[in-house]
């Protein structure tokens, strides 16, 4: 190749290269940046240019009882399996990266585990699962709270144990090992040395724990019953009849949550190992 | 509490969440396989029954095929579309010394946390009849009409395509940050031109890591449900709302659990038939490089 082919072939891949950062850049945000600025039109239908713009879709939105019966539902199961998961997958994941014994990996995985099935699978499952029990106990967690909190909790330890367990890899041993030789027992070095230590992990543990609960759909799909769905159900039997602005308020309301929850946890992690 | 290693302590700490799983996941799972080898009668909806008789169903007609189908032809375009826009993004990404770096990681965790719902309503402003796109088409003189762009192969595509981007690029920034790059210096600094050191030097360490991303985009490409159901409309066939349908609106179990482990298999035999065939690649690009 002679160097004007070289310096030429050069040009072409940093323009290919530009080309392709706007593209990606573009496919990821507009349908976000579309959902926000749509919410504002003063128009009851979608429309370009807008005619105007108004905060009114957000009262709208709020006096849709679907939309805010589905907001408390599912921020009562985030809530509620936030807690749960990340209490049990902060013990667990204790005890995989800090006892040593065999299996742990093994156990590690099972924990993971959920994230690498369908979530439509796994709600389908529970729900088949939980009637089977109605019919053998006459427990009936097919349309509660707790069977929708329970299958959430799903979604939450595999994220608590993946961001706990790598904050806890990352953690500097001898802080605790000076403090127990100092004299401290174990369940203080525990309490004041370990757990502040661990705190940016399971802060954001909880954060992601809560944002992807809210987000879900697929689990809850089958174990809502009409009237008390879920936020993502309610949004989505709105769109298949129709789409409005608002519709995009209260999903913008939804981006809102979101936001101010990565901007809180990345303060306290490194948000590019979190995926 | 405070001493994981004795034994007794780790399990009392690992034994609840393993319990969740347990119960909430492996057992259930176990359930709904059983079921799928159970009978289906219109009059008592399930009957028990050690039959494959669901499975041969599943595989002897044309519609489910095509459902199958359709899923699968989505999910390799959005994979092999997803790896070829995200590779250079995370590769450039990874390279760059930008101080808007944490920033540019955030845009594009974010869209992957808002949601599908979300993210599908989204493009549904932009690919409406009165959307932004047809008004853009019909305001630059493009077309007179609008263009039916919803409810298209097209439409579930770039709807998929925005789901899996953040995955790849993701996965493949934690990768290429991995990469010692002082090997592809070595080999500019022994005369490879840059194509070929990047070829020879820095695609093989990416390899892995490039295949690991691709069995995780295309799985969520195979069991997308939101955006199939909202930019594909109810006409529009895949696997997950597929398996939803048998559920929920017909009632029959036996065939809708056959349906969601069929789609659990394909999808994981797809995956691992992908991974070995990019680990022969991976295999020969070393040979390449070693030569």
């Amino acid at each position: 190749m002679t160097r004007e082919a070289l310096i030429d072939s050069g040009r072409i891949a940093r323009f290919l290269l530009a080309a392709v950062i706007v593209f990606v850049f573009i496919t990821l945000l507009t349908p976000v940046v579309l959902v926000v600025w749509a919410s504002f039109f003063d128009s009851s239908f979608l429309s370009f240019p807008p005619p105007g713009y108004t905060l009114k879709w957000f009262a709208q939105a709020a006096e849709h009882g679907a939309f805010l019966r589905g907001f408390e539902t599912s921020a009562k199961v985030a809530f509620g399996a936030t807690c749960l998961g990340v209490f049990l997958g902060t013990a667990a994941s204790l005890a995989i990266v800090r006892s040593g014994l065999p299996g742990m990996k093994l156990i590690q995985g099972m924990l993971l585990s959920p994230m690498i099935v369908p979530n439509i699978v796994i709600g389908i499952a529970l729900y088949v699962f939980f009637i089977r029990i109605a019919d053998g106990i006459g427990i009936d967690l097919t349309n509660g709270l707790w069977g929708l909190i329970l299958a959430h909790t799903l979604l939450t330890i595999p994220w608590t144990v993946r961001l706990v367990c790598a904050n806890l890899v990352g953690l500097n041993r001898s802080i605790e090992e000076a403090a127990a030789n100092l004299g401290a027992s174990p369940l203080r070095v525990f309490t004041r040395v370990t757990l502040p230590m661990m705190r940016s992990g399971v802060i954001a543990a909880a954060l992601f724990s809560f944002i992807i609960s809210f987000e879900n759909l697929e689990v809850s799909l089958l174990l809502v019953q009409p009237g008390s769905t879920t936020f993502p159900i309610a949004v989505l039997q709105y769109l298949e009849f129709k789409m409005d602005p608002a519709v995009a308020a209260a999903t913008t309301v939804q981006v809102l949550i979101v936001a101010s929850a990565l901007l809180i946890s990345d303060r306290y992690v490194k948000l590019s190992r979190v995926v | 509490m405070a001493n994981a290693r004795n034994p007794w302590t780790a399990v009392a700490l690992v034994g609840p969440a393993l319990l969740v799983i347990l119960t909430c996941l492996v057992l259930p799972l176990f359930t709904l396989f059983r079921y799928s080898l159970n009978r289906f009668t219109p009059s008592e909806l399930m009957t028990e029954a050690l039959t494959a008789e669901n499975y041969i169903k599943f595989f002897t007609e044309p519609y489910f095929l095509g459902v199958l189908g359709t899923t699968l032809f989505l999910a390799t375009a959005s994979t092999v579309l997803g790896i070829v826009l995200g590779f250079p993004f995370a590769y450039w990404l990874a390279r760059t010394h930008t101080r808007w770096k944490s920033l540019i990681i955030i845009a594009v965790l974010f869209p992957l946390l808002v949601g599908n719902v979300v993210r599908a309503a989204g493009w549904t402003i932009f690919l409406a009849r009165d959307g932004l796109l047809n008004a853009l088409l019909v305001g630059l003189g493009l077309t007179t009409e609008p263009i039916q762009f919803m409810y298209t192969y097209g439409a579930v595509f770039i709807g998929l395509l925005s789901v899996v981007l953040p995955f790849v690029i993701l996965t493949l920034l934690g990768v290429l940050e991995g990469i010692d790059f002082t090997l592809y210096d070595a080999a500019r600094n022994l005369g490879a031109p840059p194509r070929t050191a990047f070829r020879r030097v820095i695609l093989p360490l990416a390899i892995p890591g490039i295949s690991a991303a691709a069995v995780v985009i295309f799985t969520i490409g195979m069991n997308s449900y939101a955006t199939a159901i909202i930019l594909g409309g109810a006409e529009f066939q895949m696997m997950a709302p597929a398996v939803y349908q048998q559920f929920a609106l017909l009632s029959n179990w036996p065939f809708g659990a056959a349906l969601a482990f069929i789609l659990v298999s394909v999808t994981a035999i797809a995956s691992i038939a992908a991974s070995i065939v990019l680990a022969r690649q991976n295999k020969t690009l070393t040979q390449l490089a070693e030569r």
